[in-house]
């Protein structure tokens, strides 16, 4: 280990300045930074063309874009909000914390570190470029069914070459997470003394490296089947399109807990922080976190419910996928009991922590109503699916994201955010939030399908409420990069214990963190 | 923090109280449809139940146990007989969930006695009906109004159109009180047949074959749309059923029924 | 650092099997399929064995018929519905008329419903195991043999055999200008 570290403290000495700085840099902390920025445009790109979708739907009748271009909105948002803001959010997170909470100087890998980044802007800019060709961008949706999307103009094969990028750079920062977290913890510091938020992304990264192969595999041979004439996916030469989505969602429910597990982590290392008091059922957190990544490798059929499996197969996919709410709600419970009988504060990262808990578990309700095969004949595909999936990725992962970001900005900064602003941030969100989603359960039950740029009159009122929602949550976003910029201009005065409840080896550096987190391993008993 | 509970119990009253704002799905009118709702309502209310119970101790918890009201903090954080009831509570719901389910399940997929054979087959971006035994077949699409309207830019006020984006210019005649059976392929995307009280969707693929079946037990007019993404329109390809007593279903028949030979010569 | 070095590599190994694995899902699917049923797929090389034994029960088959992407073809079942005995080999035929300008190639892709009973629908002889060449305006009679296995459960409905015919005139046109 001491090798690596002569080696990056080599070049903190030749460390450029200005803009190459940031392209050549291998330094987590930098590199987190980038994730995190890059994140923060992703999510006002992705948001913009949410609003463009919510904008439409305001009311019944065509008055802004025409049906193609809508489902190119569509499937954009779903992309960009996926692979653009989210995941590299948790990338960046695990980039800023990871060394610090095990007790590491740096990444185990600095420089694939820098390139899993930087592969990122030009898989994007090639990506939203496809909007700019004659034949529009993707129109599929992000889930890319075959036929559909072989009859897709000329951006296929960009799509796909940006999904193949986007892979790549999320499986490196995956190796590069397992690698550090295997290899580099402080001495002392065993698996089952690790933080929870260390535990959920090492599992997180073994999901990734188990997921996202597939996904490579399945759109490769979207693109064989278009241009090479090879059959996986069309009938006519002896394939299947179903089969598509069974390998698709064999990636892409793992996918789904790629993107909510980072944020239990963070939930999980929040809530005991402002509850003065230790997680409750730690070992319990770390099984259910495991059970339900296993768990999502045979759920995938769930999503498919209607394509026409025979009748053992839905038995089978109801179950495993009911099951999932066993250990789902051991961590419900377990936040619960951790705030039992605690000394709370509700600083910022503490209210987004809460609306957490309340938001998701409201998803997770909807989620297991989808579950039941016989309902989901009627849910599937409506807008109940819509307000189901935005519950646990929106007031769920965005929102854990957002208290990670206020709970540790004092440490990356040294410098404290407005705790009044913060607060008002949190309520116009949640409020906001609220108004955006809730709705759709109830057009969503009435009757009215996703991905459709006009509706019938019947489904008028809430989605004039939704559409309202939607630009107040996008305003108050505006509020949150205020706030960040703000708190930029702070003199540096925060303390190297920032919160009175925090634990952990990050609040044992000073504020902020310095270049290199921890030259010598501190000792952990 | 209390709105949540507002919205909880507003849920709760919703299907009385907001009856039309729409908030619920619809009950159904055939056996398939009952089930789902019932289900639906049965799963709804058992989350509710869960919701309350859970939410209730955490605001409990955030009322009672903050710093402010100078609570300290105690310094239990684990009890593997707690861990084990909550586990096995769970699991002991999700299996009193799963038989109905599962019952209902095997309900909908039985498609055996039906009475008449209707095969569906979805287009970009219309649906083709064909009734096997009765040799009636025609197509089905968007009604002209509706597809005036909802040109960008039309200055037509929705409104004012009949059931708009709901109608179409030939309506599928199904009897009441028969079972009958939906065949269901595509012509060139994968696409999807639901109307709600009636049965719930299921893909229509190119190339492959599926099925459902219905038994409508009121004469009336069912609407649905298509509920896979096919593509630029698939907003506009809505489906219209209509129920009527089998006499009026025989009498509709013998007029629309073609000859089958005659057809192969075009 | 030899043991990230070797972290490196098993998480690589895994990355290169999982999207092998990927593509195993193929087969692995056609094989889950023939086992289940899953997509009412039939037998696409023509059934050889002689272990099949005639019952003295009957089962109702429809047929049933699509042209894909609205090919100018007429493609439709000669008889649209056979009363047949398991176990006991029987023939029919669709018919397919060019209504084109120009000579067509098609195939035909085969589906049954419900699908759990795709694996007892046997057939000896079928159009759908080979391409067809029609002129234009040419009518084709294409001929199926096919024996119910007497494996099939009892107490079940009619079961409903579907052929879709696809243009590929296009493809067969490409792959031989190669
Ligand atoms: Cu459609």
């Amino acid at each position: 280990m001491s090798t690596n570290i002569d080696h990056i403290k080599e070049e903190h000495h030749h460390q450029p300045s200005g803009l190459m700085r940031w392209i050549t840099t291998t330094n987590h902390k930098d590199i987190g930074s980038l994730y995190l920025w890059f994140s923060l445009l992703m999510f006002f790109i992705g948001g913009f063309m949410a609003l463009i979708i919510r904008a439409e739907l305001f009311q019944p009748g065509l008055q802004l874009v025409v049906p193609g271009f809508f489902n190119q909105m569509t499937t954009m948002h779903a992309l960009i909000m996926i692979f653009g803001a989210l995941m590299p959010a948790f990338v960046g997170l695990a980039n800023w914390q990871l060394p610090m909470m095990i007790g590491a100087p740096d990444m185990a890998l600095p420089r694939l570190n820098n390139w899993s980044f930087w592969i990122l802007p030009f898989a994007f800019a090639m990506l939203i470029s496809t909007l700019f060709f004659e034949s529009g961008g993707p129109a599929a949706g992000w889930t890319l069914y075959p036929p559909l999307s072989l009859q897709g103009g000329n951006s296929m094969p960009f799509v796909i070459f940006s999904l193949h990028l986007l892979g790549a750079s999320s499986i490196l920062g995956a190796i590069n997470v397992i690698a550090t977290i295997l290899n580099m913890r402080a001495p002392g510091m065993t698996l089952m003394k690790m933080p929870i938020f260390v535990w959920t992304w090492l599992i997180t990264a073994f999901l990734l490296i188990a997921a996202m192969p597939v996904l490579a595999g399945a759109i490769t041979m979207l693109l064989t089947d278009r241009f090479y004439g090879t059959s996986f996916f069309t009938a006519a030469g002896g394939g299947d399109p179903v089969l598509f989505q069974h390998i698709f969602w064999f990636f892409g429910h793992p996918e789904v807990y790629i993107l909510i597990l980072p944020a239990f982590g963070i939930i999980s290392t929040i809530i005991p922080a402002f509850s003065r008091k230790k997680l409750f059922g730690y070992d319990s957190m770390v099984y259910a976190t495991a059970s339900i990544a296993l768990l999502s490798f045979i759920v995938w059929a769930h999503h498919m419910f209607t394509v026409g499996m025979p009748l053992a197969g839905e038995i089978f996919f109801m179950f495993t996928t009911m099951l999932i709410a066993v250990p789902t709600g051991v961590k419900v419970f377990n936040w619960v009991a951790t705030m039992w009988k605690g000394s709370m504060t509700f600083e910022t990262p503490m209210l987004f922590s809460l609306a957490f808990i309340i938001l998701f578990t409201i998803g997770g309700f909807s989620g297991l109503m989808l579950a039941i095969t016989p309902a989901d004949f009627q849910y599937h595909d409506t807008y109940f699916v819509v307000a189901h999936f935005h519950y646990v990725l929106v007031p769920g992962a965005i929102f854990a994201v957002i208290a990670a970001v206020y709970y540790w900005l004092p440490k990356w900064t040294g410098k404290m955010y407005n705790e009044t602003l913060g607060k008002v941030h949190f309520w116009m969100t949640t409020v906001f939030v609220n108004i955006t989603f809730f709705p759709m359960h109830f057009v969503g039950l009435a009757g009215m399908p996703r991905r459709i740029p006009d509706y019938a009159v019947q489904f008028t009122d809430f989605n004039m409420i939704a559409s309202v929602g939607a630009f107040g949550f996008g305003l108050s976003q505006l509020l949150f990069v205020y706030i960040l910029f703000q708190t930029l201009r702070q003199p540096v005065t925060a303390a190297d214990k920032s919160w009175e409840g925090a634990e952990g080896l990050e609040w044992t550096l000073p504020s902020p963190a310095p270049y290199h987190s921890f030259d010598t391993p501190p000792k952990v008993d | 923090m209390n709105r949540l509970s507002i919205l909880l119990i507003i849920m709760m009253s919703s299907v009385s109280s907001f009856a039309d704002w729409e908030v619920n799905m619809p009950r159904g009118v055939s056996p398939t449809a009952n089930a789902a709702y019932d289900l639906h309502m049965l799963i709804f209310y058992i989350t509710v139940v869960i919701g309350i119970i859970v939410f209730g101790v955490m605001f409990y918890s955030i009322f009672h146990h903050r710093k402010s009201k100078g609570a300290k903090p105690a310094s239990f954080h684990e009890s593997t007989t707690v861990e084990i009831i909550w586990t096995v509570i769970p699991f002991v719901i999700l299996v009193g969930m799963a038989v109905p389910a599962t019952k209902t399940l095997i309900m909908m997929e039985d498609t055996r006695d039906s009475e008449i054979t209707l095969k569906v087959t979805g287009y970009q971006w219309m649906w083709k009906y064909d009734y096997v035994e009765d040799n009636v077949s025609f197509f089905s699409k968007l009604d002209n109004k509706s597809n005036e309207a909802r040109q960008l830019g039309s200055k037509i006020d929705v409104n004012k159109v009949d059931n708009y984006l709901l109608n179409v210019d030939n309506e599928v005649v199904l009897p009441t009180d028969t079972k009958v059976r939906i065949l269901l392929t595509a012509s060139d995307v994968i696409h999807a047949w639901w109307v709600p009280e009636i049965t719930g969707k299921k893909d229509a693929i190119p190339g492959y074959i599926n099925e459902l079946w219905v038994d409508i037990k009121k004469p009336g007019v069912y609407r649905g749309q298509c509920t896979e993404l096919c593509g630029k329109d698939h907003g506009f390809m809505p489906i219209v059923v209509r129920a009527v007593p089998r006499q009026e279903y025989v009498k509709w028949v013998s007029l629309n029924q073609k000859n089958r030979v005659a057809d192969k010569s075009e | 650092m030899a043991s990230v070095r070797s972290t490196i590599t098993k998480l690589s190994i895994v990355v290169v099997a999982m999207y092998g694995f990927s593509y195993a899902l193929v087969p692995i699917y056609d094989t889950f399929c023939e086992i289940t049923g899953l997509n009412g797929k039939t037998n696409d090389v023509a059934y050889t064995g002689n272990d099949i034994k005639k019952e003295n029960r009957f089962v109702k088959i429809k047929f049933i018929s699509n042209v894909a992407n609205s090919a100018p073809l007429y493609f439709e079942p000669a008889v649209t519905e056979m009363t047949v005995q398991v176990g006991k080999p029987y023939n029919t035929h669709y018919v397919m008329k060019n209504n084109s300008s120009k000579q067509l190639h098609t195939t035909a892709s085969p589906s049954v419903t419900p699908g759990k009973y795709a694996e007892y629908f046997k057939k000896i002889e079928c159009f759908c195991f080979n391409q067809q060449t029609i002129n234009s305006g040419e009518i084709k009679d294409l001929g199926i043999q096919f024996v119910v296995d007497d494996d099939l459960p009892t107490n079940i409905g009619d079961i409903v055999l579907s052929y879709t015919m696809f243009d590929i005139t296009n493809n067969v046109m490409e792959s031989s200008k190669l």
